[in-house]
């Protein structure tokens, strides 16, 4: 598991498995960072010598990659931003010389994706030093799931003021944690602020609308931020999202920009992935077990991977108050301008 | 107290307000007359401007009385005078229009038969709040178009204006293929360049016609828009042949790319957002949602059609059938069964008029309240739409941009059998009422027909172009990196 030279280890490169052991090695790391290490050294592992090459062997990876994991959403806004990254790049050079001049563009390639690994941790801080402006004393803060982005940036409000590590801003926040007791992620947000001196109450899901009349304003973390504004986030997202809006509550998104991911989901059911969320059963066991559908087995594999934990939802747009990134508060509509300015 | 105070304002108010209002009023009633005595009749008395400041009190007393004097005789030839052409008793009824509360109001004073007879006469049947939209008759014949006017464009224009041609990127697409023909017939005059004359001197006066036949469609504004601008560029100095081969094949590789290739794109992105077991509504008819369908009918998808259509252009029966046609199982509604529609469909595609820069959808007229009802009923509604069609404007409202087509069209054939003549209560003349074909000699009576809506952009859950999926929000965005940056 912890091996931290995977090319070298296994004669055929992995992906799968570099992916899985760079989240593992690496807390901070997100899924969509990940997914582009992994592939940059998928590129410098495996040797090739021409463009098209190239862009084949990175969309080969990542469909490996894509099916090996449940949820694809995440990860897939990292292999979309490569992918597009690479062909910009590697259009670049003129007419002449290309052959000779490809080692270069590789190696060129390779360091600069160390570069947007590095530039993507440290987008965490800067996101930290936008959002706390919008935490103000006596406010209380509705938060859940493990978010490192939302840890960051209310660890970052608590030390305000002064380098004590006691921060001046006085807040409290109601944390919500899913009942069974596999929530650890959050736990480690729980303790950090405890430790700062930020009062912390946890609270089951259920218990949201009841408390949301003491909460001044929610921050959620996201998977992925869609097209139209929107995240996929995890589960219980939604709800929270729209018992905020239903008490008039801002609701504040917070992500690094590379989780903007090209998806457009029209609702819950549609995006994309499965997830085994809805299982009608009755006394003879799952309903739709003898749904037939053509790619069973890709299927039945994955769901095997699926856990209730990994699950999420879609949060639309009108939800959603305004969008904390590295580059900037911005509105649900900006992240479609983004990914335009990204993709044309 | 009070009631003394009253009578001592009212007059005061009056002659405050009436240099601005007694100058407008002298101003529409000299239009009036000077109308009245073309049709042959001087009636210099009819109606005293009253330059002096008379009270109003009096002056209702005052002017009805010639007005009810005036035979009614008179009025038919009137009528008969000034009907055929139209902009003049347009410029008429603006000018009633002014004086038409105060008209009003004396007729009801009065009560008798002859000023609701003067009323009626001069009732503009034009609706005051659309008066900006209507435009001279659409022209139905070639007659009196201007000579150099290419025969392609002729033809088109009658087909537009008769609504063979209807859709907007249909009449776009024939609009670049007639100029085409027109620009292989130009040559340039001696002294002159193509780059400065085409457009100025020749394109000019076909576009003019083509709009007198129907205002033109923001896809054709956008279109002859980039016409425009690559004939400015083009090379003074290259020679008359090659400079019209390389305009026509530009409006070829324009056709192709702008809504060729992009109807295309769209249809495979949109037809993927059909799954099995869908019910997919549609309203009237989009060339663009027809292909939608029938691409994702061809992929194998299982899915069902309801094809809500409304009057007077009945679209979507010519989208019904060619569905049915092409095996599909499809549902169609009057517009009245919007509700029952909804509650069974799980997708709602749209065509588009135009995509409005607040991104709002401007589209057949009815689109919004099918967007609505889908809204409530939480159906995504999708528009499908090329981005030659995205606007630059702005609107709010139905009403600021919109085209009023002729209220002719909104009347149902005559019925075979005649009703009978309907007595009116005054038997000062007896009115013969022949259901709503005679609704010109209605009193009262205005029928508006426009031809499109504007639909909110939070009833839009998604807008397909052919650069991908984007949300309303994103259309300005969308148009000026295609249309302004062309």
């Amino acid at each position: 598991m912890a091996t931290s030279q995977p090319p070298t280890n296994d004669g055929p490169f992995n992906i799968v498995q570099t992916y899985q052991t760079l989240l593992h090695e690496d807390p901070d790391l997100t899924m969509p960072v990940a997914a582009i290490e992994s592939l940059i050294l998928g590129l410098s592992h495996t040797p090739s010598t021409t463009v098209s090459e190239t862009l084949d062997l990175v969309s080969k990876l990542t469909l490996q990659l894509k099916r090996s994991i449940p949820n694809s959403i995440s990860l897939s806004a990292g292999t979309d931003i490569f992918q597009q990254y690479l062909i910009a790049n590697l259009q670049k050079p003129g007419p002449g010389g290309l052959s000779g001049d490809f080692e270069n563009i590789r190696s060129h390639l390779v360091q600069n994706g160390r570069l947007f690994v590095e530039r993507a941790k440290a987008a965490r801080e800067t996101i930290a030093s936008f959002g706390r402006q919008f935490i103000r004393d006596g406010n209380t803060i509705l938060t859940n799931g493990g978010s490192r982005v939302v840890g960051a940036l209310l660890r970052s409000a608590a030390e305000e003021g002064n380098a004590s590590g006691k921060g001046s801003i006085r807040f409290r926040v109601i944390y919500v944690v899913s009942t069974d007791d596999k929530d650890t992620e959050s736990a480690e947000n729980i303790a950090a602020l405890r430790e700062r001196d930020i009062p912390v109450a946890t609270i089951p899901p259920t218990a949201i609308a009841y408390c949301l009349d003491q909460v001044t304003q929610c921050f959620v973390g996201a998977e992925g931020v869609v097209e139209n504004g929107g995240i996929i986030s995890r589960m219980g997202t939604y709800q929270m999202g729209m018992l905020a809006k239903a008490a008039g509550k801002p609701f504040y998104v917070v992500s690094e920009s590379h989780k903007f991911v090209r998806l457009y989901p029209l609702g819950q059911q549609d995006l994309g992935i499965q997830q085994n969320v809805v299982d009608f059963q009755t006394a003879k066991g799952s309903e739709d077990a003898d749904e037939g559908v053509a790619d069973m087995d890709v299927e039945t594999k994955v769901l095997a991977n699926w856990r209730p934990e990994d699950a999420v939802d879609y949060t639309p747009p009108n939800l959603i108050s305004g969008i904390i990134t590295e580059s900037g508060v911005l509105l649900p509509s900006a992240v479609s301008e983004r990914l335009i300015e990204i993709w044309f | 107290m009070s009631e003394q105070q009253k009578p001592a304002e009212a007059p005061q108010g009056e002659q405050k307000l009436s240099p601005a209002e007694l100058k407008k009023r002298a101003k529409a009633e000299k239009q009036a007359r000077r109308a009245a005595q073309k049709g042959e009749q001087g009636g210099p008395s009819q109606d005293n401007a009253p330059p002096n400041g008379e009270p109003k009190g009096q002056k209702p007393s005052g002017a009805p009385g010639p007005a009810q004097q005036k035979p009614k005789v008179e009025k038919q030839p009137q009528k008969g005078a000034h009907k055929p052409s139209e902009q003049d008793s347009k410029k008429q009824g603006t000018a009633q229009q002014t004086t038409m509360p105060v008209r009003n109001r004396r007729a009801s004073q009065s009560g008798g038969g002859a000023p609701r007879e003067q009323a009626k006469k001069q009732e503009n049947k034009n609706v005051e709040l659309f008066s900006h939209l209507y435009t001279q008759p659409r022209r139905q014949t070639i007659e009196g178009a201007p000579k150099d006017v290419h025969p392609s464009v002729l033809a088109l224009g009658l087909q537009i204006s008769s609504y063979e041609i209807c859709g907007s990127t249909a009449r776009c697409v024939a609009m670049l293929n007639a100029f085409k023909d027109a620009i292989l017939e130009y040559n340039t005059p001696a002294g002159a360049s193509l780059a400065r004359h085409l457009t100025s001197h020749y394109l000019s006066p076909q576009i003019d016609y083509l709009k007198s036949c129907r205002p033109i469609s923001e896809s054709m504004g956008n279109a002859i828009r980039w016409l425009k601008k690559l004939i400015v560029e083009i090379d003074p100095n290259l020679p008359d042949h090659e400079a019209k081969n390389y305009v026509c094949d530009q409006i070829d590789r324009f056709i192709q790319e702008r809504i060729t290739v992009a109807d295309q794109a769209i249809a495979t992105s949109a037809s993927s957002q059909i799954k099995n077991g869908s019910v997919v509504l549609t309203y009237a008819k989009s060339s663009i949602v027809e292909k939608t369908i029938l691409q994702s009918h061809a992929n194998g998808t299982q899915f069902r059609v309801i094809v809500l259509d409304s009057r007077p252009l009945f679209e979507g029966k010519n989208l019904a059938t060619r569905l049915m046609h092409a095996g599909l199982q499809v549902e169609y509604f009057p517009f009245s069964g919007i509700a029952r529609a909804m509650s069974d469909a799980t997708l709602v595609l749209l065509g588009a008029h135009s995509m409005l820069s607040n991104g709002r959808l401007q589209s057949r007229i009815g689109t919004a309240s099918i967007a609505m009802a889908a809204h409530r009923a939480d159906v995504p509604v999708i528009v499908c739409c090329e981005s030659v069609k995205f606007s630059g404007k702005v609107a709010l409202d139905s009403i600021v941009i919109n085209e009023v087509a002729p209220s002719e069209e909104l009347l149902l054939p005559p019925s075979k059998t005649a009703p009978t003549p309907v007595k009116t209560d005054d038997d000062e003349e007896e009115v013969k009422l022949r259901g709503l074909q005679d609704w010109k000699e209605i009193p009262n009576l205005q029928i508006l027909n426009l031809m499109y809506d504007v639909t909110p952009a939070e009833y839009i859950r998604m807008v397909i172009c052919e650069y991908g999926s984007v949300p309303p929000s994103s259309v300005p965005v969308v148009h000026r990196l295609v249309n302004e940056g062309m």
